[in-house]
């Protein structure tokens, strides 16, 4: 983290975005929270005019029809509140929620999520409603403190020693708040994460529901599941006793205070001295004074918590600068967002690929990739190879910045590349994983992912990726929804639709992870035969496969994170034992014992 | 499975109270004492203006000063009596409420584990999370909420005005037609968001469906350049959740405007009569102030009931979507209690047809595999043979035609039994955020630590097991993260291992093994396979070599079947010429043409 922002500069910048809107809330919620002074001063005078033995003449009547006038108008004033005030909400909301997602896609270096994805969707989630609390509170915040100044204002005029009297268990009671807000806080805290324990618990059940019914473990399931719950409900309880008591002593204060005016009115209520109208003007000030005291006495513990969903946001950002969070963007409510320009970025085509040095250690562990070189020139083919934690995958998501680099330098056409994460993209190059993810949508929408407009290259890509005949096969074909995750589909169909969405991108270096691992045997020739036909592209390819291996211009050997050797295959089997390991373990060399 | 149309039909009242009922009863002594804590709390906040209105009577007519100080203390002791009452019995509440909800979200989740494939196909965990907790913890208000606050707020209601009748009877008729009035109108304006609360509802379950769905996937996007794309889809489900949200916020609101106008105008009104009877002598000035307290008064119990109202309204749409959700049947009737023999068993497939969404993806496939046998299963992908082996859990029925275990019609098994019987290792590795025996064991606390290390040592993993920092203790990452794939792997070998079936499907299952690793595995494969039926679902002919049978599939029919040798030497077997072809890597003849 570069910068510490405090939790009030955050929620300044946040205000500043619409300020005038959110001006014109603070005037509405203003009014509506300060109209109430006139309810008691009505109350007031009414009941003085009564004790006085007044007839119930015309002034009475008038002051009860500007009491019920008074009413009125609040409930205009709460309807134009109530549209601004969700309007700003919904916002604010939208806001956070996309310059979070906006970074975690969009920002230069790498991004890698701290925690799982159902984790992360937390961040969005709980921490994002926290902030608009607090938001919430400050609509609320200077009608309330008007009225409460007028209130005590009203009443030190009426009898300053009972007002301060009156006054003072309210302030009592908002320091014992304080006090025990730290507690609040660590209970609540507890109950969010015993909560973030359960969600991602269920999420992960449904993400293994096949094997969880192939193994018929439902009811284990569910019983793991029942220990995550009452986990939950305990500091949840313990959360909600300790709030509640706060709550009712709060409440308590009301009484507290009435039965203090009772207690110091008695002499002079026998006298008039204070009137009966004093004592209902006092009794109905109350209730709203403890309310107003103690909504900004957690308004104290709101802005702290405030400041744990920034953290918190920051960390799910990681190196983010702070005002990422709260920056101010369109939010495209009411027009589609403008197609982005097409790469004004100069594009430079690849003529040499070379690495020097790379390192990359998993933090907390000793695995990794270290000192890896490699060189690689334009329209060549490049395999990886190595057994399982070898450090394949690791090296190419360290290559593309998608894991932050240690050390070492890359060089494209000899120029360094200073952010790898945003250089290697498409026009630069495009990228398969080995298991690759596809997205509620159509299939066409996942190929093309925003490449709109070319149609022919949408089914060049589909017919590299041998898969054509699946998409005429499909019931809807382009168009057919792949479902989550594209379970619509078959391992190998989602992997070649992978493949399609990167050769669609006709990027200058494909780098495809383990292609291999979910394709039929013949399918995966004919990828690599369409390929090589065509073949100007320049691969960078994990694969253990006698075909890709056979085809290489050179193959890079990885053992336990190191280079252990590179070549040619003929090279590497007289020079590499690890090679030829590999090699007579590949499943094409046991089919000749069938046949 | 029947996707219920009637989802903005308000929910008939008989549903709440047959779902109270149902998620309070077990609980009775527990919420018997919360409504008695509950009544004497009502009883005491009854009491409290008339003291107010003796203090004040007293005072005016001058009253002795003891007297007035002894009514100051009254309110005190009642006061305080009463606050209690009512934190202890928002607690029990709170309590109850957890309690009742658990059973609801672990009822809802195994509801959930028991629908079919098709219905887990079409959502994402992030929706289910949605449904599970998020709707649940909606309903947590209502369970623990609701009862104290409405039926509290009703019996209040109901003493003050028996109080206010016996005061004088113009007052006690003038405010029980307010409060019928008031009450009208919420009741009459409470079902109005329903609909646009169940929309908000499945935007917010969109938005973060979205969001879990593209994280999970970021660097696809990223490294493939989709970042602006998706930010673009993204603003238009935040559109979605704008408008709905809205929406539903300002029907809502309604209710407020309601609430605040007419309680306004009702305390005015009260006061006026109290000016009125006050001027005609009927009533002392106290009384008069009693009124406007009892008013005051009312306007909680009525406020509290209209924003359970409110609550309700959110309650009820996720009461509407978990009661969606429990009327949901799995496509699969429960079978019959038939048991399979333990051991080695036999399948048959009699002409089974099956389609998925109208797709046929199997035409009439019969076979035999007897016990002990191994069978490679061979084809194209979406020949059907990970169809054909997802029948033999149940996982789907075929549409026609019958899959029989050791004779046992798959239908007519008990379901639990009939998977335990059957054992899986899938390409993909499904793991939890769990410890390495849970995630072996399935939280199945009744599998011992032996029998796992036993497990361990058959499959000569027991090497990889010490290397683990805690042995089975050591926490995996949701996903398998800190695994390879082949360890993960290695764990779905174990898994299968633990569960000892008759019958063994291994489906591609030297996917994402790397050479080294898969020769470590293939000692135990043996191991597993010995004494067991198998299916070995291959896309490579290396990995049926150990078959002895071999079946090829295409287009969901069966293109040839029978034993591996005979096929092998047979030069007219697709088989045959299959295994002539793979000696070629770059023969111009197409596999394809073989398969098809």
């Amino acid at each position: 983290m570069t910068k510490i922002w405090t939790t009030s500069r955050f929620i300044k910048r946040l205000l500043d975005y619409r300020f005038w809107f959110f001006a014109l809330n603070l005037l509405l919620w203003g009014l509506f929270h300060s109209l109430p002074i006139f309810y008691g001063l009505l109350t007031k005078v009414i009941f003085d005019a009564m004790s006085q033995e007044a007839t119930a003449g015309w002034n009475l009547w008038t002051l009860l029809v500007l009491f019920a006038l008074t009413s009125l108008s609040r409930v205009g004033i709460f309807n134009g509140g109530v549209y601004t005030f969700t309007v700003f909400w919904h916002k604010m909301a939208l806001l956070l929620r996309r310059n979070l997602l906006d970074y975690l896609l969009l920002a230069k270096g790498s991004r890698r999520l701290p925690d799982s994805p159902g984790e992360a969707v937390s961040r969005f989630r709980d921490d994002v409603n926290d902030v608009l609390d607090y938001l919430e509170s400050w609509v609320d915040f200077f009608g309330t403190a008007f009225f409460a100044l007028l209130a005590l204002a009203i009443m030190l005029w009426i009898d300053p020693l009972l007002t301060v009297l009156v006054s003072l268990p309210l302030f009592a009671m908002v320091l014992l708040t304080n006090a025990l807000t730290p507690q609040i806080r660590k209970f609540r805290r507890r109950s969010r994460e015993a909560t973030s324990r359960l969600t991602d618990f269920i999420g992960e059940i449904f993400t293994a529901v096949q094997a969880v019914k192939v193994a018929s473990r439902e009811e284990e399931v569910v019983r793991h599941l029942q220990d995550f719950n009452d986990t939950r409900r305990k500091a949840a309880l313990k959360d909600s006793l300790l709030t509640e008591l706060l709550r009712s002593l709060n409440i308590n204060m009301v009484n507290i205070g009435t039965g203090i005016i009772l207690l110091m009115t008695a002499r002079a209520m026998r006298t008039e001295a204070f009137t009966v109208g004093d004592f209902a003007l006092f009794v109905s000030y109350l209730p709203r004074l403890t309310w107003i005291m103690s909504f900004m006495g957690d308004m104290l513990a709101q802005h702290k918590r405030t400041g744990v969903a920034f953290e918190r946001m920051q960390h799910l950002l990681q190196d983010a600068p702070p005002e990422k969070i709260v920056e101010h963007a369109e939010l495209y409510l009411k027009t589609d967002m403008p197609q982005p320009a097409a790469h004004t970025e100069h594009h430079r085509r690849l003529q040499s690929l070379h690495i020097s040095d790379l390192n990359y250690r998993y933090p907390g562990s000793d695995k990794g990739i270290f000192d890896i070189n490699l060189r690689l020139e334009r329209g060549s083919f490049t395999v990886i190879t190595g057994r399982i934690g070898a450090g394949k995958t690791t090296f190419l998501r360290v290559l593309q910045g998608l894991l932050p680099k240690d050390s070492g330098e890359i060089y494209w056409n000899s120029e360094v590349v200073t952010d790898p994460a945003s250089f290697f993209v498409p026009p630069h190059s495009a990228y398969t994983s080995q298991v690759p993810r596809l997205f509620s949508e159509s299939l066409r929408d996942n190929i093309l992912m925003g490449q709109e407009g070319d149609e022919a290259a949408l089914h060049k890509a589909v017919e590299f990726a041998v898969m054509e005949e699946d998409v005429s096969a499909l019931e809807h074909g382009f168009k057919t929804p792949v479902g989550t995750r594209g379970v619509k589909l078959s391992g190998g169909q989602v992997q070649r639709s992978a493949a399609a969405r990167m050769f669609v991108r006709q990027a200058d270096l494909l780098i495809f992870d383990d292609l291999s691992s979910a394709l039929d045997i013949e399918i995966e020739q004919q990828l690599w035969r369409r390929l090589f036909k065509q073949g100007e592209a320049t691969c960078l390819v994990v694969s253990h496969r006698r075909a890709a291996l056979e085809r290489a211009d050179q193959i890079i050997v990885l053992k336990d994170g190191r280079l252990e050797a590179s070549g040619r295959l003929s090279e590497l089997l007289q020079s590499s034992a690890e090679m030829r390991r590999l090699w007579a373990a590949e499943p094409e060399a046991a089919r000749r014992e069938v046949a | 499975m029947s996707e219920p149309k009637s989802k903005t039909s308000p929910m008939p009242v008989k549903r709440y109270g047959a779902l109270l009922y149902r998620y309070l009863r077990p609980q009775w002594p527990k919420a018997l004492l919360m409504s008695l804590l509950l009544l004497a709390s009502i009883g005491l906040q009854l009491v409290v203006p008339q003291i107010l209105r003796f203090f004040i009577d007293q005072a005016i007519a001058g009253g002795l000063l003891e007297v007035l100080l002894r009514a100051a203390l009254l309110f005190f002791g009642v006061a305080f009596s009463n606050q209690l009452l009512a934190a202890l019995a928002t607690y029990f509440g709170a309590d109850v409420g957890w309690t009742a909800t658990n059973a609801m979200r672990a009822d809802l989740t195994r509801h959930c584990l028991k629908l079919d494939m098709g219905f887990h196909n079409a959502r994402t965990p992030g929706e289910l999370i949605e449904r599970i907790d998020g709707d649940v913890t909606a309903l947590s208000n209502f369970f623990s909420q609701f009862v104290v606050r409405v039926l509290g707020g009703v019996l209040l209601l109901i003493g003050i005005l028996v109080l206010l009748w016996l005061e004088h009877w113009l007052v006690g008729l003038i405010l029980t037609i307010f409060v019928a009035i008031v009450s009208w109108i919420l009741a009459y304006r409470r079902e109005v968001a329903v609909p646009a609360t169940h929309a908000e509802r499945e935007a917010n379950a969109k938005l973060f469906g979205f969001i879990e769905e593209r994280l999970a996937g970021i660097e696809d996007i990223r490294a493939n350049g989709g970042g602006v794309y998706t930010m673009r889809r993204f603003h238009g489900v935040m559109r979605q959740f704008f408008n709905s949200g809205l929406r539903a916020w300002l029907l809502r609101s309604t209710l407020w405007t309601f609430a605040i106008g007419l309680f306004g105008l009702g305390y005015v009104m009260t006061l006026g009569l109290g000016v009125y009877l006050f001027s005609l002598g009927a009533i002392t000035l106290g009384t008069a102030y009693l009124f406007v307290q009892y008013m005051v008064m009312i306007e909680t119990p009525l406020e509290q009931i209209t924003q359970q109202m409110e609550e309700l309204q959110k309650a009820a749409a996720s009461i509407a979507r978990v009661d969606e959700l429990l009327r949901l049947n799995s496509k699969l009737p429960p079978g019959n209690s038939h048991r399979l023999k333990a051991g080695a068993l036999a399948v048959s497939f009699e002409r089974v047809s099956f389609a998925y969404d109208d797709k046929p993806v199997l035409d009439k496939v019969s076979f035999q595999l007897s016990p002990g046998q191994v069978l490679g299963l061979l084809g194209r992908t979406g020949s059907g043979k990970s169809t054909l082996t997802r029948l033999l859990f149940r996982l789907y029925d075929p549409s026609s035609g019958q899959v029989r275990l050791s004779g046992v019609d798959t239908r007519d098994a008990d379901l639990a039994l009939l998977r335990q019987h059957v054992g899986m290792v899938t390409q993909e590795v499904q793991l939890f955020h769990a410890t390495v025996r849970d995630n072996l064991t399935f939280f199945d606390r009744s599998i011992s630590d032996e029998r796992i290390m036993a497990a361990f040592r058959q499959l000569g993993l027991d090497g990889w097991l010490e290397r683990l920092p805690q042995g089975l203790d050591t926490m995996l990452l949701t996903g398998g993260g800190g695994l390879s794939g082949g360890e993960a792997q290695l764990l779905a070998f174990t898994r299968v291992f633990l569960k000892d079936p008759g019958l063994v499907i291994l489906d591609e299952p030297s996917s994402r093994l790397d050479p080294a690793t898969e020769a470590l595995l293939e000692r135990a494969v043996s191991k597993l396979l010995a004494g067991r039926t198998a299916i070995i679902i291959a896309h490579r002919l290396d990995t049926v070599r150990r078959a002895d049978e071999i079946m090829i599939m295409s287009a969901g029919r069966v293109l040839e079947h029978g034993p591996r040798e005979r096929l092998a030497q047979d030069p007219r077997s697709r088989f045959h010429r299959l295994l002539e072809v793979s000696h070629h890597p770059d023969a111009d003849l197409s596999l394809q043409g073989e398969l098809a």
